[in-house]
């Protein structure tokens, strides 16, 4: 079994301690930023209220009410699924959030995909590329491609790409495109810098790895090249990919706020933005909550890859996660070197 | 010691302007020569009925209660969707009859409205326009209704109760009187609503709400895409276009689809590609080269009280008149205008635009002039300076903050070179930093700002009251009981010469106690205006017969495309 019930109950335990631990954090850090939605909006000039018709307003609201008495009644809120009601627009977070998801799910996937794909080739092209003939700086090239995508602004790609493919070669529609053509751009923005850590520490896996005792003696009994690129250095050069693909995550919402507002989308990112700007905080509370639900979601699931991947990982699961936890400290004795996994979250 | 200043802040400048080319790398690809020019024909003969307008906006509508639509998208939709009683020419500003068949009868006092309605009127949900729903539209939109969140309209004052004659006329009570009334019940912001939107609570006048939201406009909403998309169509039944007007019937326009992209080089570009038809908000700096690629430029006057800054006197740096005729002297409005705007941007000559209502030369009134400006502060007793060169008196140093006004144009940009033009008497300006939120939380606040850049329209002359009066926008934030001053800081003659205006029911005396009101501001130097705020449009060359309201939100109802025939 690869996969023991005892130790997903306990992984499972901890993801809720660690939405409730994320839940508390934004909502004591956002109560402690002066002035609140409420006034916000409606000390808002262009309304014309006087202070005594904003602080009546106040009153029903319950803005004023005891911080801890609101946490309790949005604890309670959010575990029945209720999120509240945005602070600038009085519409329900939920229908918000439910109107977003999706758009920002479908770029995720779509741009966690292309860049995965990407930073294969770029690992491989860079690892097994041409070392000499009038072709290898391609490879040093590709070498250097992790830097320069990481260093790309997001918003900068985004407009450049738009300007480019959009405006002066009319290849895709920005302004009502369909739903396959309005993912194109915007995917490529999210990918790019999003592959740099992937081809990054990919490429340094598989450098170390060919150069472990190992594969020299796959080498030495005949196999080629890209059989042993396939099975020996790929199985042992992914798991630290595996690990840096949990923690890039976050970037991927990042990333998110960034390129929906420059492609006009409806996502998490951009109610996210226009949260921000209005201290709309029922809006941020659940976009902190959706978020670290699916940091933590990813993770399990590449925690629960790791014994998929590598036999060595499977077994028992208590001193398995022991010699993952150490894996850094064994040094290069170990076969699994570079993994990353100690490092990690829950 | 001096000689490192300029270069220290000559750093800040050189930072800040690469990270603008960065920012504006985008909007020059867009507009540089290799984007493809609109050379399409200019239309002639008469309008086309059809086609659908893509029309960009920059931010997504929040709310389409009536008197909430003060905000441009907001504002931008309502003024389509919606009809009012009455309607007011945008040129002469006179009122003409719209949904009422005639000119309210007033009283004497103008504390009592009548109102006769027209038959025949349906709104978008079928139901019928009559006096009963007009006077419930009224109920909320003068009290207000804070148990669900819904504001007083601020444009209504000393409203009392609503009155149904018979089965087509509606009477409005006042506790006092209410001049300014008729003109409010023209703007978009007493926009009539059907019985059934008139149950609505915030939610429902929210996102995700806005198909439920029934009015008697020339256009209705019939799709909506939360943050992204607002699609309105076209009412085939409309037939009831204020009579003032030559065009009758239903709009040219099948429908408008109101586009939200928070990135301006997108929006731009998108017209320029012939993507969209139409953009509000084209920047200063971008003005010609638009005009260069072919496309239509429109800048709309705003008509209201002039784009400028308001000197918080009760703050104790600003309490001398002295220290504020010595900051209007030291700054250079012709620099600011000649050097971030375009001849759209007209100097301000008055406390209000020279359309709006109650508007009075002033122009002799803000003279530039240096010398003065030094001579006044030494007189203040700012004599001394320190180390930085700025002026000090008792250990404080003359530091003021000004706040950003986001929804104005280039606020920043202003900010910076009166910076540059204050630090030259000694005067220190620090520009409050922040998003929409901070800068209204922070402006409440005499500590954190005493400088306010702001402006406002209405085409009426209670604008100046919704402006300055202690119970409405407040600028100065000059009403009682405050914990950063004392009462007797308070300036009261301005509530007072305000109230004068806003009861006094006859025209010519209304536009007397108005100038009366501006001599007071002007004698007191409480405030500085810069220039006339006009709304930027550009429209692709197919789009004919674009037109604002008064205050300069977008006006569809004798919109056409010209190749629509074709297609």
């Amino acid at each position: 079994m690869l996969v023991d019930t005892k130790y997903l109950f306990l992984r499972l335990g901890q993801a809720i301690l660690v939405l409730l631990l994320a839940f508390t954090a934004a909502f004591v850090l956002l109560s402690l930023i002066p002035g609140d939605g409420v006034t916000a909006r409606f000390a808002d000039p262009a309304l014309g209220l006087s202070a005594d018709q904003i602080a009546a307003i106040r009153e029903e609201t319950g803005a004023d009410s005891p911080a801890l008495s609101r946490y309790l009644l949005t604890l309670a809120g959010f575990l029945a699924g209720n999120f509240g009601f945005s602070v600038q627009t009085g519409a329900a977070v939920s229908t918000i959030v439910a109107a977003a998801l999706p758009s920002t799910a479908v770029l995720a996937l779509s741009g966690f995909v292309t860049a995965l794909v990407l930073a294969v080739i770029i690992a491989v092209l860079a690892t097994y590329g041409p070392t000499s003939g009038p072709l290898r700086w391609v490879r040093r090239a590709l070498d250097a491609t992790p830097s320069l995508f990481i260093s790309i602004p997001v918003f900068w790609l985004g407009i450049l790409l738009i300007q480019v493919f959009s405006f002066q070669l009319g290849l895709v529609s920005v302004v009502e495109p369909g739903s396959a053509e309005a993912l194109v751009l915007p995917t490529l923005t999210v990918a790019v810098p999003l592959s740099a850590p992937i081809a990054q520490v990919l490429i340094r896996s598989i450098t170390e790895v060919k150069t472990s005792p190992f594969v020299k003696v796959t080498q030495a009994k005949g196999a080629s090249e890209p059989w042993i690129l396939v099975h020996a250095v790929a199985r042992n050069a992914i798991l630290p990919g595996l690990t840096i693909i949990g923690l890039i995550f976050g970037e991927l919402v990042a990333g998110a706020v960034v390129t929906e507002t420059v492609f006009g989308r409806n996502g998490i990112g951009q109610i996210t933005a226009q949260a921000v700007t209005h201290r709309d905080n029922p809006i941020l509370l659940a976009v902190v909550v959706i978020a670290t639900f699916g940091y933590v979601l990813i993770n399990l699931i590449v925690d629960l890859l790791y014994p998929v991947i590598d036999v060595r990982l499977r077994g028992n699961r208590t001193s398995t996660l022991a010699q993952v936890g150490t894996a850094e400290d064994t040094g290069p004795a170990e076969p699994v070197s570079g993994n990353f996994a100690g490092g990690k979250e829950s | 010691m001096t000689d490192l200043r300029p270069s220290a802040s000559a750093r800040t400048i050189d930072r800040r302007s690469i990270l603008s080319l960065g920012l504006g790398l985008g909007t020059l690809i867009t507009l540089s020569a290799c984007t493809p020019t609109d050379d399409a024909p200019l239309a002639e003969g008469a309008p086309v009925q059809g086609g659908v307008l893509k029309y960009f906006e920059p931010q997504t509508w929040t709310l389409l209660y009536p008197p909430s639509v003060g905000f441009y998208p907001n504002g931008g939709i309502m003024n389509n969707i919606s009809a009012r009683l009455l309607w007011q020419d945008p040129t002469t500003l006179e009122l003409h009859p719209w949904l009422a068949t005639e000119l309210p009868e007033v009283n004497a006092n103008a504390t009592e409205y009548t109102f006769t309605i027209r038959g025949g009127v349906t709104y978008s949900d079928g139901s019928p326009l009559t006096p009963a729903n007009v006077a419930r539209n009224f109920d909320l939109f003068g009290l207000g209704d804070e148990a669900r969140t819904l504001p007083v309209s601020e444009q209504i004052s000393n409203y009392e109760r609503s009155e149904v004659l018979d089965g087509s006329r509606v009477r409005f009570h006042f506790s006092a009187p209410s001049p300014g009334f008729a003109q409010a019940t023209s703007t978009m912001n007493a926009g009539l609503l059907a019985d059934s939107t008139l149950g609505l609570d915030a939610e429902g006048f929210g996102p995700g709400g806005a198909t439920g939201i029934h009015t008697c406009g020339p256009f209705h909403i019939t799709a909506e895409s939360i943050g992204t998309k607002l699609s309105v169509r076209a009412r085939d039944d409309y037939d009831w276009a204020p009579p003032h007007l030559a065009h009758q019937g239903r709009p040219y326009l099948d429908g408008i689809d109101y586009l939200v992209n928070n990135e301006y080089s997108v929006r731009i570009g998108a017209v320029l590609s012939g993507q969209a038809d139409g953009v509000r908000d084209v920047q200063a700096p971008d003005e010609a080269r638009v005009e260069e690629q072919g496309l239509r430029l429109y800048a709309k006057p705003t008509n209201g009280i002039n784009n400028g800054i308001n000197f918080r006197f009760r703050h104790p740096l600003l309490a001398d008149i002295r220290v504020r005729r010595a900051l209007i002297a030291a700054i250079d409005r012709t620099e600011i205008v000649d050097k971030l705007f375009t001849p759209n941007f007209p100097l301000a000559t008055g406390v209000v635009a020279k359309g709006a209502m109650g508007y009075k030369d002033q122009s002799g009134a803000w003279k530039h002039n240096p010398t003065e400006a030094n001579r006044l502060l030494d007189e203040a007793g700012w004599g001394q300076r320190n180390a930085e060169g700025y002026r000090v008196k008792d250990g404080q140093v003359l530091a003021l903050v000004v706040n950003t006004a986001l929804p104005q144009p280039r606020s920043n940009e202003v900010q910076t070179l009166i910076q540059q033009q204050l630090r030259h008497v000694g005067v220190r300006l620090s520009i409050n930093p922040g998003d929409q939120s901070k800068q209204t939380l922070d402006s409440l606040s005499l500590d954190e700002i005493q400088i306010y850049h702001s402006m406002v329209a209405r085409a009426e002359y209670d604008n100046l009251r919704s402006n300055y009066a202690s119970v409405n926008r407040d600028v100065f934030l000059n009403g009682t009981g405050r914990d950063d001053a004392e009462d007797s800081t308070v300036d009261p003659e301005i509530d007072r010469l305000l109230e004068e205006l806003a009861t006094e029911p006859v025209r010519a005396k209304r536009q007397e106690a108005a100038e009366r009101f501006q001599d007071y501001l002007v004698e007191k130097a409480y405030v500085l205006p810069f220039f006339e705020e006009p709304q930027v449009f550009s429209f692709r060359r197919r789009v004919n017969g674009f037109e604002t309201e008064p205050v300069g939100r977008p006006s569809f109802y004798n919109t056409w495309l010209a190749d629509e025939n074709a297609s």
